[in-house]
């Protein structure tokens, strides 16, 4: 279970792993108030990436970061897919 | 686990955080989703089912209390840019840098400077009055006594 010393590395690694297989990769974020730390986590149940932190300046990083997968999971792949009326 | 609107999912959200500010910690999780509302039977058809391409999932959790909420590309863009200003806002008990701080390094090299410059200046400031006072050579030694 690698953990990672540097965000660059990670938001690498984790990009990589989320783009091998989209369904099967998930993100999960641990913020500890009391401790004052933040965990990172990307998995697909295979491999398990970790960043962790303690630095105010890595929250937005990581705030961004999840905000691009999030568009990236919701964007389509192709635009031949039948548009669900929901 | 409660399904909410994203919305209500932003709220409930936000007092998760509250909460957890004592102690205990915010588990957020983030999924792609395909729309399934059944389970893949192990054999048999699945039926007639069509995955999405355009939805996650997102959770969250104190331990106690299961919150979740489905996001669509439609809603994305309103959605993150209230997530983010909700994440930023409550992740906020985490150590500012300040070995490494850049603007107090400069500051404390500027002042440190100003410092040794004015240390030099005092010196020379205090033989220059006394040069044009006296005649030249007990100003000198005036001089080189003062170094």
């Amino acid at each position: 279970m690698p953990q990672y010393q540097t965000w660059e590395e990670f938001s690498r690694a984790a990009q990589k792993l989320y783009l091998a297989d989209p369904m099967k990769a998930r993100v999960v974020l641990k913020y500890r108030h009391s401790d004052g730390n933040l965990c990172v986590k990307v998995t697909d149940d295979l491999v398990c990436l970790v960043y962790k932190t303690e630095q105010a300046q890595d929250v937005k990083k990581i705030e961004k970061f999840h905000s691009q997968l999030m568009r990236l999971m919701v964007a389509k792949e192709s635009r031949n897919v039948t548009m669900e009326t929901e | 686990m409660v399904l909410l609107e994203s919305e209500q999912f932003l709220t409930e959200l936000t007092r998760l955080f509250q909460k957890c500010r004592t102690s205990g910690s915010v588990y957020i999780t983030l999924k792609k989703y395909d729309g399934r509302t059944k389970p893949i039977p192990k054999k048999g058809t699945v039926e007639g089912f069509e995955p999405a391409d355009n939805k996650c999932l997102l959770r969250a959790t104190d331990g106690k209390k299961k919150i979740s909420t489905v996001v669509s590309s439609k809603e994305v863009n309103k959605f993150q840019m209230a997530y983010s200003n909700l994440l930023r806002a409550n992740m906020d008990g985490l150590k500012k840098r300040d070995k490494k701080n850049k603007t107090k390094k400069t500051k404390a090299a500027a002042a440190a400077a100003t410092a040794a410059v004015a240390a030099a200046a005092a010196p020379a400031a205090a033989a220059t009055p006394a040069t044009p006072a006296t005649p030249a050579a007990p100003a000198a030694t005036a001089a080189t006594a003062a170094q």
